[in-house]
Formats: C-alpha cells, structure tokens, sequence
C-alpha cells in the first residue's frame, strides 16, 4: 500500500516544490488532516519497526544456568544467526514456490471472473459478485479449520477422494493450502479488477465495435491492457501475502503431519519469539521485511520498465 | 524520503532511550521478600482449567480482603506460555499463573518467576506434597519453589475392555505383551492406539518411566540428553509400531483423534490421568467400554510409572503481593474444598499426599463401567521416578522433536533421528540464550 502511495506522490513532486506558499494558504487545514494519520503511522507502524530493528541488534548474556538475562548490544549477531538458519531459507523458498504457482492462478481466475461479469454475458451479476467476494469475509483462521475438516482423511465429506489421495501428506499441503488461499482472495482481487474495469469510459468500447472487435477481442487488447494497473497492484498485495503467510500453516499445523513449526518465514519468527528469543525473532521479522520490499519493488519496477 | 529516514532513526534512538532504561529497572526489583500486604488486595490469575471460575468463586466468599479475578486462555503452548512471556517483557504479568512442570524452567530462565519459598506459609506446607511433585518445582533446590504443585500426571493404560475380551487378547502388562497384542488387533481391524506425532509430552512420559533423563543441571552448565539409552530404546520401540503401522498416527487433540476413539479404531491409550477427561468428551460413544490398568512396564514383574503434564500454581516474580498470591496458591492446591471442585470440574488429580486420599477419588466412575479408576492412578502417583529435570526451552525442544517426529510418522527419517535433530537444536537454543550448555 505505502510504496504505491510513494510512487504516486515522487511522480509529482514539482507541484508542491513549484508553490512554497500553499501551506501558509490552508492553514490549520493541512496538519488537521495529516496528525491523525500521521500520529497512528508514527504509533502502529514506524515505531514498532524501530523496535524491531532495535530488538534485533541485542543478544543476551547470563551467568550461571538460571542466571538472570541481561540483554547486551550485540551488533549484527542476530542476523549472522538468521543466514546460518537453514530452516528459515527452506521456508522462504518454500513460499516463493508457493507464490509463483498460486499467485499467477489465483489473479488469472480473478481476471477471468471480473472480465466475464463485466462482459454482460451472465445474468444476476450483482448477485455473483457477492458470491464471489463472500469468502474473503470469512476470516482466514476460520477458512483454513473449515477447508482442513474438508481436507481430513477420515471426516471429509469428500471421503471417496481424501482416503484415496492424503491432501495433508507432504506432497499436497502446499497446494492445499494454495487452495484455501485461492479460495479467499479470488474474490477480492476480481472485484479490485472488475472496478477497474468498471472504469474505462464506454467510448473505447464503441470505436472497437465500430472497427469490428469480438468481445474477446475487447478483453485482450482493450480491457486487460487498461486494468494492467491493477493487475500489478494486486500482484503486488499478494507477493506480500504470500511472504508472511502464517494463519493457513497454523492452523494446519495440528491437521498435518507434513507442517512443521518453521513451514513458513512467519511461522518461524512465530515460534522463534515463543522460546522467547525475541531479539532473534526480530531479526528474522526484519529480513522477512526487507525480503518483502524488494521483491514488490523488483515486480513494481520490471512492470514499469515494460510499460514505457 | 530522507525525512522518512530521519523519523525513522529517531524512533529507533528514542526507544533504544526507553529500552536500557526498562533493563535496568527490572533488575533492581529482584529478591522482593514475602511480606503480608496491609489493606485489601486484588490479585489477577490466568488460567486454562476448564470451570476454575467456580472454584476461584469459593475463595472470593470467604476472603473480601482477597479477591480474585481469574482470566482463562488456551493451554500453556497454545498460546498461553506466548502471552506469558510476552507480558513479562512489557512488566504487567498477572499475579498468579498457571505453568506445567515442564515449562516452569523456561519462566525461571527468563526471571519470571517469584520463589515462593520466601513465604514461610509455603516453606511449611512442604511436606504435604508427595516428593516428586515438589521436586518439579524446588528443582532440587532445598530452599527454593518456583511454584505450588497443582496436580499430576500419573499414567496408566485406557483399554477397550470389550473389544480385548470379544476378541480374546490378554490386557499387557508389559511393552512386549504390548507389542504382541498390537498384531492381534490390527488382524482384528483396529489399531492398539494412536502414536502422538506432535505433542511430545506423551513420549517424555514413556522415557520417563524407561528411565531417560533429558535434563541435567549442575549448577554450572546444562546437559542436553535427548538420545540417552532409555530414551533410544522407548524411540526404537515405538519405531518399529510405526513401521509396521500397527499404530496409528493420527495428530492429536483433533476432531480426527477423537474419532479415532470414538468410532473404536484406536483400542487403547497410554496416557495420564486427565486423559479420562479426555476420552469422556472426545469419545461419548465408547461410555461403559473403557477400563483402566496399570501402564505395562519394560521389565515384568516391576511397578514404575511414568508421567504426563502436571501444573503448578506460580506466582510472576512482578506480584506486588506474593504473601497473598501464596496464600491463594495454596488454598487452591491443599485445601480439600478446592480439590474436590477441581476434580469435579477438570478431572485434576491432587499434587498432595493427603489430596490422593480424598473420599471422591474412591468413587466408581460410570463411564469407565463403575470401575474406580482413581486407584489405579493413586497406585501409578507414587510409582513415578522423581528425578526427572526438564530443559530451560520446552517449548523448542517440543517444536523441534514434533517436526521430527511428524516427519517420522510420514515415513522420512525415524523417531531417534528427530531426537538426534531435537538435541542438536536445543543445545544450539541454549546457546543462542547465552545459557550455558554442555556441548
């Protein structure tokens, strides 16, 4: 979210750099809008990033075997520890794997359902966009323990499909879990696309009917080269989903014998800080972090690139 | 951009500010003594006994001076002990909580805790618990408690009485009767019982009472030994269930584990005391089949116990007012009136000698066919070594031995290598805490 605002502000710069006297116009104005947001950015957002990194650069020390801790300035002690980690790199390989199957599916099904409700082909649309929205207001826990009871061996109502094929062993649970996720957010991200969609003035429309372009033609040339924009936004929020992914592993953790507690990043900095090993956690939680900006940024700019 | 930066850094100067102040003042509050508090006091206590508000309830009647507010949470490692931890760091942890032996260590290491033998009410009331329900809490040490004991987890062995007579299986008495009889009820269609792949605590218990002892602490350094002989011999025993899947391994503490039990694939259970508890409310369809016997041994003809779970009532070192945190703590743990309510609600079993002794234990129990189960478990309490240490970081050593354990149970790998794995990560653990270990 912050680095497509930062983007949309760094594109125009030169139009509050142009006018220095506009502040002193509105006044009072400008801080009354900005504190409140300002205030909660700076409380849940920049100051528990502060923290973590500040936690991340302690280590303990104790004498004695129940010594008490005293919590020293280690330096980068923590985050040598995160690159000896293998466990964490599994993980984050893991959930790249994840990624780059899951997310192309999830966002083509959601482009797939947005295109054909906006094509006027089905009937009761309004209908069907809720339907398909209604799984993301289930929680995600809540979903993950439902699709688990579907997934089980021996409870599934499916009981003729999961005794045969175990969707909880070790070679399924990823895309199990890719399954749930799917199923949650498909609807979120088509309806961000279908307002997209909704967007593009009718006028485009009526010149391609006129040089005589199916309606599969308008989807290809027309539609989804104007809603690329949100076709990126979304990938963009579902890289960053993908990477902290931590209710779906949780709760499949207990169901499954192939869900370990360091399955993903978030997993691991979730058992990581219930040693407690806190500033270890830290570090994790900041490498997470970073890795989490850099690969938005690397798809934001590679799009961007391609585009001009 | 740069003025991001420079906010950024601020923050990050200015909690650093607040941080070393925070570790300094912690460490100033050390050796509080116990001395009574004058006035009225509110203690908070959080729990995750199922009906303790009854029980906490009989204490508020009698002691206006003293009230009693008790929040309840999920069990300790799911999710409690994090919350625990947690508010030991922020310095607002509840006056009294509730930690099982086996995680008591971690608080200690995290000087968490008060040592209530300061309090001479405690020092007192020594006697009255049977001897290795105080060693879980003194650590050996004479002169320390880093908690009350609250109850135990003796085990015995749950066993389909039906189902072993119809199909003509003597009950085992020991593990190679056991074995044996595993063969027989898998050609019957069932499964002898479900091995726990991720809660550990089961498999402690059946080292224990092989004799394994995974701890060690000589008050210089820690020995880790999760691969010691006993402990090996009770990995490769059950190994070799596994391997011929004549267990099954479904996780446990789910809706699928209690229909193991409830739909009788699973014929018997190893398992403490609470585990009546548990059988009741997973498997209502079984009432009347299920009996209780002694848990079978690795030498016939010898009588030794092993244990599973078992609390203490702990008082967070933060209490600025241990005296009566203690009193509670004991009224809770000793007093007959509590027991009774605490048996009677979760099924709890008494750390005291004379709480073993209480009427209500020699009631017959109707879901186990009127037998009086109490016995058998009043029999096993007192057969249980007392010597076993648990580690300063249960909590990853249970992570790690369960990813073990469960890769095990998939066919990678074997139980002794998940513990081999699990001792190398709990010794690297230590390590990371600055706590000195044996390597």
């Amino acid at each position: 979210m912050t680095q497509i605002l930062s983007t949309d502000i760094e594109a125009k710069p030169d139009e509050t750099a142009a006018k220095p006297g506009r502040a002193v116009k509105y006044g009072w104005a400008v801080p009354f809008f900005v504190v409140p947001f300002g205030l909660l950015f700076v409380l849940f957002y920049l100051l528990p990033i502060g923290y973590a990194i500040v936690q991340s650069l302690y280590t303990v020390e104790r004498t004695g075997t129940f010594g008490p801790a005293r919590e020293v300035f280690g330096g980068l002690v923590q985050y040598q520890r995160v690159f000896e980690n293998g466990p964490f790199w599994e993980s984050i390989g893991r959930v790249l794997l994840f990624g780059v199957v899951q997310v192309p599916v999830m966002l083509g099904v959601a482009l797939i359902l947005a295109l054909l409700l906006d094509s006027g082909l089905v009937k009761g649309r309004r209908f069907f966009r809720l339907a398909f929205f209604v799984p993301y207001a289930v929680p995600g826990v809540i979903a993950a323990i439902m699709w688990g009871f579907l997934y089980s061996p021996n409870l599934s109502p499916l009981k003729s499909v999961t005794s045969v094929v175990d969707l909880l062993s070790a070679d399924f649970v990823l895309w199990a879990m890719a399954n749930v996720v799917t199923w949650v957010y498909v609807g979120y991200n088509m309806l961000i696309i279908y307002s997209s969609l909704l967007a593009i003035p009718t006028e485009v429309y009526e010149a391609a009917k006129l040089d005589g372009a199916g309606a599969i033609r308008v989807a290809w040339s027309i539609k989804i080269p104007l809603v690329m924009p949100a076709i990126v936004l979304t990938t963009v929020f579902s890289i960053i989903g993908t990477l902290q992914l931590l209710a779906e592993p949780q709760v499949f953790r207990s169901f499954s014998s192939a869900v370990t507690s360091t399955y993903t990043p978030n997993l691991t900095v979730y058992s990581t800080s219930s040693i407690p090993n806190f500033p270890l956690a830290a570090a994790f939680s900041v490498v997470l972090a970073l890795a989490t900006f850099v690969l938005s940024f690397a798809f934001l700019k590679a799009t961007q690139r391609g585009d001009r | 951009m740069r003025k991001r930066l420079s906010v950024l850094l601020v923050s990050v100067l200015a909690l650093s500010a607040c941080g070393s102040g925070g570790d300094t003042a912690d460490t100033d509050t050390a050796a509080a003594s116990c001395a009574p508090s004058s006035g009225p006091v509110t203690l908070t206590y959080t729990t995750w006994i199922p009906g303790i508000e009854k029980v906490v309830k009989a204490w508020n009647d009698k002691n206006p001076n003293i009230q009693v507010k008790v929040q309840t949470g999920p069990n300790g490692n799911g999710g409690t002990y994090a919350n625990f931890f947690n508010q030991l760091k922020a310095g607002n942890t509840p006056d009294l909580g509730h930690i099982e032996y086996d995680a008591l260590p971690s608080f200690r290491v995290q000087d968490g805790l008060f040592d209530v033998a300061q309090c001479d009410i405690v020092a007192k009331a020594k006697d009255q618990f049977i001897p290795w329900t105080w060693n879980q809490v003194s650590f050996g040490d004479a002169k320390s408690a880093w908690g009350v004991p609250q109850d135990s987890g003796p085990m015995a062995l749950f066993y389909r009485a039906d189902l072993f007579e119809k199909n003509g299986i003597a009950i085992p008495k020991t593990w190679d009767e056991y074995a044996a009889a595993a063969e027989k009820v898998k050609a019957a269609g069932g499964y002898i019982t479900n091995f726990s792949q991720s809660d550990i605590n089961q498999f402690a218990g059946f080292a224990w009472q092989a004799g394994g002892r995974w701890f060690a602490n000589d008050g210089q350094q820690w020995t880790v030994n999760l691969t010691d002989d006993k402990t090996k011999k009770v990995a490769d025993y059950w190994q070799n269930l596994i391997s011929k899947k004549l267990v099954s391994t479904v996780p446990p503490w789910t809706t699928e584990w209690d229909n193991a039990y409830n739909s009788s694939s699973a014929w018997t259970w190893v398992s403490a005391v609470w585990g009546a508890n548990s059988i009741m409310s997973g498997a209502p369809k079984t009432e009347g089949k299920w009996r209780v016997a002694p848990m079978p041994q690795w030498d016939a003809g010898s009588t030794v116990a092993g244990n599973w779970g078992g609390s203490a009532t702990a008082v967070f070192k933060n209490s600025k007012h241990p005296y009566e945190a203690a009193q509670f703590a004991l009224w809770l743990n000793t007093s007959e009136e509590a027991l009774a309510l605490l048996n009677q609600e979760a099924q709890l079993y008494p750390a005291t000698t004379a709480g073993t002794k209480l009427p209500f234990l020699a009631n017959p129990v109707k879901f186990y066919g009127d037998q009086k189960i109490y016995e058998i478990f009043a029999q096993a309490a007192t057969q249980v070594t007392p010597d076993f240490t648990w580690g300063p970081t249960m909590t990853s050593t249970y992570a790690n031995a369960s990813d073990g354990f469960k890769a095990a149970v998939s066919g990678n790998g074997t139980l002794s290598d998940a513990l081999a794995a699990a001792q190398k990560q709990t010794v690297e653990t230590l390590k990371s805490q600055a706590i000195p270990v044996k390597e």
